[in-house]
């Protein structure tokens, strides 16, 4: 029993983290149509600004202006970048980014070598909340939780109930219209562009230090957080926040299950059987942990392409 | 027909020469290697290794006056891109292909180098794997053109849990998890095979993706719910840090027996948490003694940094194989593979570490290891760190040794 609470717990706090990366990719595929792939690497950005300035200013204050640093890199790459090749269509933004995401990737690595760097949360943080069955809790991993919980809330309000809020949306939906109304749509899109960049690095900057920060970690997360975004709908921020919620704790859960298909046959008198079988049927639920998003990924795109709250398109 | 003399004499050196350059083939190695994307940093660590081997064999005169060449080739992290570059390698005439990093890629290339010989006779190429350490290399997929110089992970299991037991580290229960490969299985497999030896009971076993975890806390509940005493792993790279860092955030209080904890940055990163856990290595400074001091100055005179992680093991088995050059006279000017596959056989040379041979049975190198725990009174410090690596228990190569696996059947050229 306190295995599985432990374990929900872990898969409920990944899943904020994943959500924190997440919210500024889905809100900027929601304002240009198009998946940012250089987002992971503003991830990876804030958490080496981060362990950058903590020697100088400290941990907590490195954790604020870190990410107003990555909100500028994204305000540039949106303004004297992405801008430009606008009136080329998509696959031209697509392309750009995905070129950023390496020169990211490569930079990092010239500036800061190919392996991880000494990036640790401070020993005053680096305490047990509390103990469940023998197992302590690190502060930490609440700390990210609350940021990440935080943040959702906030982003939500400031959606929902401000003036700049009914802007940024309507720049979304009716860009057109929302500019003969006018406001300056091209700052509202370099707006949602830096601070969704900002949010990413927030996250890295707060999960680097937990984590590892190395030159790989923008690839590493990078591909679940496309996950996420595409089984919580395109655009949608709650649909991002169940989806990391569910693909967390699903993961979490999955690791705890040393069961295999040939258990299930078993029930049916044909374990014999799907032992002799082999391959899939044998290979372990725990040591598939990591692939379950991919197939849950399928899974939805096959029943509901738009993702679990995203619109029909 | 009449040609002026200057000519007609000029021709006759020329032809000679011709004729030379044609007999005299030079050595080519060819380094096929991840060198670039997210795991690079094992590829050219190997690298590193071997420019400083060869440079080593080239200031010594090369073979058959001639300095070896060295190539590089990019497998770009996978098997199929390793098998590609093969091709391109055989193509520019390499006749040593040296490999390290994964045993996935070991695997490709030892199977596609033994179809290559045997497609074509008298044009023979060797892999030297101075890394890839899954058993089936030198079981069921050894074959006569391979040759391994790093350990297995029988041979590493059976130090580290010795050592551990020693230290009085290791407990009765005992915790396996790996990664969900060749490499992975097999250790998790020789941490089962060495519970009597060492006096233990596994837990538990748990084999997970390699490289894709981000979050390893589920996977230390699971461990801290075993109760284990220890956990044994042959995990490498972020999979080791991460699994640590968990470890450690959760208050775990089992000790860690690891492969792969010296690789560059992982104490770094992982600080205070990394004292008191252990690591099976192929080398250790503080062990090594004088010829030991001597090694590491020289090395990081020649590369720039120490040599760490998987460093000093190429560099050993790249020492054995300038051994067997150097026995391997040459026919018609050309390196004849097999007979120097035959020479490498019967090598045997003395390391900083100790005496080191080749098994002829499987070609599976018979080195010392040494098993050492992180701790600031480490003699040489690493990654910057007032950590290092103090040895604990030292293995002759016939203590390490494990026997040859039955499942190798050798076919030798008659």
């Amino acid at each position: 029993m306190d295995q599985i609470i432990v374990s929900l717990m872990n898969g409920v706090i990944y899943g904020l983290l994943l959500f924190m990366v997440s919210a500024g990719l889905t809100l900027i595929f929601g304002m240009m149509g198009v998946l940012n792939f250089a987002h992971a690497s503003f991830y990876m950005l804030g958490a080496y600004f981060a362990y950058t300035l903590q020697g100088v200013i400290g941990f907590w204050l490195a954790l604020v202006v870190s990410p107003v640093l990555v909100g500028l890199v994204g305000v540039v790459v949106e303004r004297f970048f992405l801008r430009r090749v606008h009136h080329h269509g998509h696959a031209h933004e697509l392309l750009l980014t995905f070129g950023l995401s390496f020169i990211v990737a490569e930079s990092i690595k010239l500036f800061f070598g190919n392996f991880p760097v000494d990036y640790r949360i401070p020993a005053s943080l680096d305490v047990s909340a509390f103990s469940v069955g023998g197992a302590q809790y690190p502060l930490y991993r609440l700390l990210m939780g609350g940021i990440a919980i935080a943040m959702f809330v906030l982003i939500y309000l400031l959606l929902t109930h401000t003036r700049v809020g009914i802007v940024v949306r309507s720049a979304i939906y009716k860009p057109r219209m929302a500019e003969a109304l006018g406001h300056n749509v091209p700052l509202v899109f370099m707006g949602v562009f830096g601070v969704g960049a900002a949010l990413a690095g927030l996250a890295g900057a707060v999960a680097g230090a937990f984590y590892t920060t190395n030159p790989n970690m923008a690839l590493e997360l990078g591909v679940m957080v496309f996950v996420v975004v595409v089984v919580g709908g395109l655009g949608s921020l709650g649909g991002a926040m169940l989806a990391s919620l569910l693909i967390g704790v699903v993961t979490s859960l999955a690791v705890a299950v040393d069961r295999s298909l040939a258990d299930l046959f078993a029930l049916f008198g044909a374990g014999d059987w799907a032992t002799g079988v082999g391959g899939l049927m044998t290979l372990k639920v725990s040591s598939l942990s990591a692939t379950i998003p991919f197939a849950l990924m399928l899974l939805i795109l096959l029943v509901r392409p738009s993702g679990l709250m995203g619109e029909k398109g | 027909m009449h040609q002026p003399k200057p000519l007609r004499l000029a021709i006759v050196p020329a032809l000679a020469l011709l004729c030379g350059i044609a007999s005299a083939a030079p050595v080519k190695v060819g380094v096929l290697e991840t060198l670039s994307g997210p795991q690079a940093s094992s590829g050219q660590a190997y690298r590193a290794a071997v420019r400083y081997a060869i440079d080593q064999i080239n200031a010594a005169g090369g073979w058959n006056g001639e300095p070896v060449q060295l190539l590089e080739y990019d497998n770009q992290g996978g098997p199929a891109g390793a098998a590609d570059k093969l091709k391109a390698a055989a193509a520019d005439g390499v006749q040593l292909i040296v490999q390290g990093a994964s045993s996935a890629i070991g695997g490709q290339i030892t199977e596609d180098v033994r179809k290559y010989n045997l497609r074509n006779p008298g044009k023979e190429m060797v892999y030297l794997n101075v890394g890839a350490e899954a058993l089936e290399l030198t079981g069921e997929k050894c074959n006569f053109h391979h040759f391994r110089f790093g350990g297995d992970p029988q041979v590493r299991t059976k130090a580290l849990v010795g050592a551990m037991k020693q230290a009085n580290a290791l407990g009765t229960r005992v915790y396996a998890i790996n990664q969900n490969y060749s490499w992975g299985q097999d250790m998790e497999k020789a941490i089962v095979d060495n519970a009597a030896a060492g006096g233990y009971q596994v837990v538990e076993k748990t084999l997970h993706d390699v490289n894709k975890v981000q979050d390893f806390a589920p996977y230390v509940a699971k461990i801290g719910a075993s109760k284990a005493d220890s956990v044994l792993t042959g995990n490498w790279s972020n999979d080791l840090l991460l699994l640590m860092k968990a470890s450690k955030s959760a208050g775990l209080k089992a000790r860690f027996g690891t492969v792969y904890l010296d690789q560059p940055g992982n104490l770094a990163n992982a600080g205070d948490l990394a004292i008191g856990h252990f690591v099976v290595q192929t080398f250790n400074p503080e062990a090594g003694g004088a010829e030991g001091e001597r090694f590491v100055n020289d090395y990081k005179a020649k590369t720039g940094h120490e040599p760490v992680f998987i460093e000093p093991q190429t560099v050993f088995g790249m020492a054995m194989v300038a051994d067997a050059l150097k026995r391997t006279k040459p026919e018609n000017g050309a390196l004849n593979v097999n007979a120097f596959a035959k020479a490498l056989e019967t090598t045997t040379i003395k390391t900083p570490m100790g005496e080191m041979s080749m098994r002829a049975a499987d070609h599976q190198a018979q080195l010392p290891m040494v098993v050492s725990t992180v701790t600031k009174d480490a003699r040489f410090k690493v990654d910057g760190t007032d950590m290092g690596f103090k040895p604990v228990k030292r293995f002759s190569a016939q203590e390490a040794s494990t026997p040859a696996q039955a499942s190798c059947a050798m076919k030798r050229p008659g």
